[in-house]
């Protein structure tokens, strides 16, 4: 038998063979022996099959990974792109929120401008009408003395007539 | 990465396992005939056989423990392909 040839047939098949059954080497064959060398065959094989396994598992491994990353490289791009355009789209939110506030504020800034207005104003107003109440009751209080100095002037006429009139009282006829 | 076939090998016939030295005589590409009369010198069961006629002794083996001769090469061959 060699590697590349025929091994059904050869004198090893027929080697093997003798020795399975006079020295029970192939237990695993399932015709008697103690197993002993099945044991290691099996023991063998599972772990040329495990080998196998193990490097197919590790090819797929390293596909995974490879995989893996390209998804997160791709992923993260997404999610990159994403957050940009969350940022942009939050940017220019700020942007319309602060030109409402500049625009309301503007508007408050006015209000406030004109409220000053109006109370410069009304306080002009109140303080010339309490000068112009204050005049009113002067010229009252002018025209009030002046009416009790006509009073007084007029009392002290009679006054000094009657005062006459007792001190040299005209005859009187019957 | 070690052949582990190979390993299996060195560790069986150091452990005088016969299968493993039949085996691994296999693999080293020597004849079955030699193999079987070196170790016919320390095994006296092998004594007496005609070794130079491995196939018909299998037979004829196979015959007086009633085993099935084809079943018995049909496992053989496909295990050695396994190993292969």
């Amino acid at each position: 038998m060699t590697e590349n040839g025929s091994f059904f047939g050869s004198d090893w098949l027929g080697a093997f063979l003798i020795i399975a059954v006079l020295f029970g080497g192939f237990g695993g064959f399932g015709f008697g022996g103690n197993g002993a060398a099945a044991v290691d065959i099996n023991g063998a094989l599972a772990t040329q099959s495990i080998q196998q396994s193990l490097g197919a598992i590790q090819l797929s491994s390293q596909n995974n990974n490879y995989e893996t990353a390209r998804l997160i490289d791709n992923q993260t791009m997404y999610l990159m792109n994403q957050q940009n355009s969350n940022l942009i789209n939050a940017i220019q939110g700020y942007n319309s929120t602060n030109q409402a506030l500049a625009s309301g504020f503007n508007s408050v800034n006015q209000n406030i401008a004109n409220l000053g207005y109006k109370m410069e104003e009304c306080c002009c107003g109140i303080k010339t009408m309490l000068l112009e109440n204050r005049l009113q009751d002067t010229q009252l209080a002018l025209q009030d003395a002046q009416n009790k100095a006509v009073t007084s002037d007029q009392t002290a006429y009679l006054l000094n007539v009657m005062g006459k009139w007792v001190a040299n009282a005209p005859a009187t006829t019957a | 990465m070690p052949n582990p076939m190979l390993s299996l090998l060195q560790g069986s016939q150091s452990q005088n396992n016969i299968m493993m030295q039949a085996i691994g005589a296999m693999m080293r590409g020597e004849s079955p005939q030699n193999f079987m009369q070196s170790l016919a010198k320390n095994n006296p069961a092998l004594q007496g056989l005609d070794l130079n006629n491995l196939n018909g002794t299998a037979e004829q083996l196979c015959r007086q423990n009633n085993i099935d001769i084809n079943d018995a090469k049909s496992r053989i061959n496909q295990y050695v392909n396994n190993i292969k």
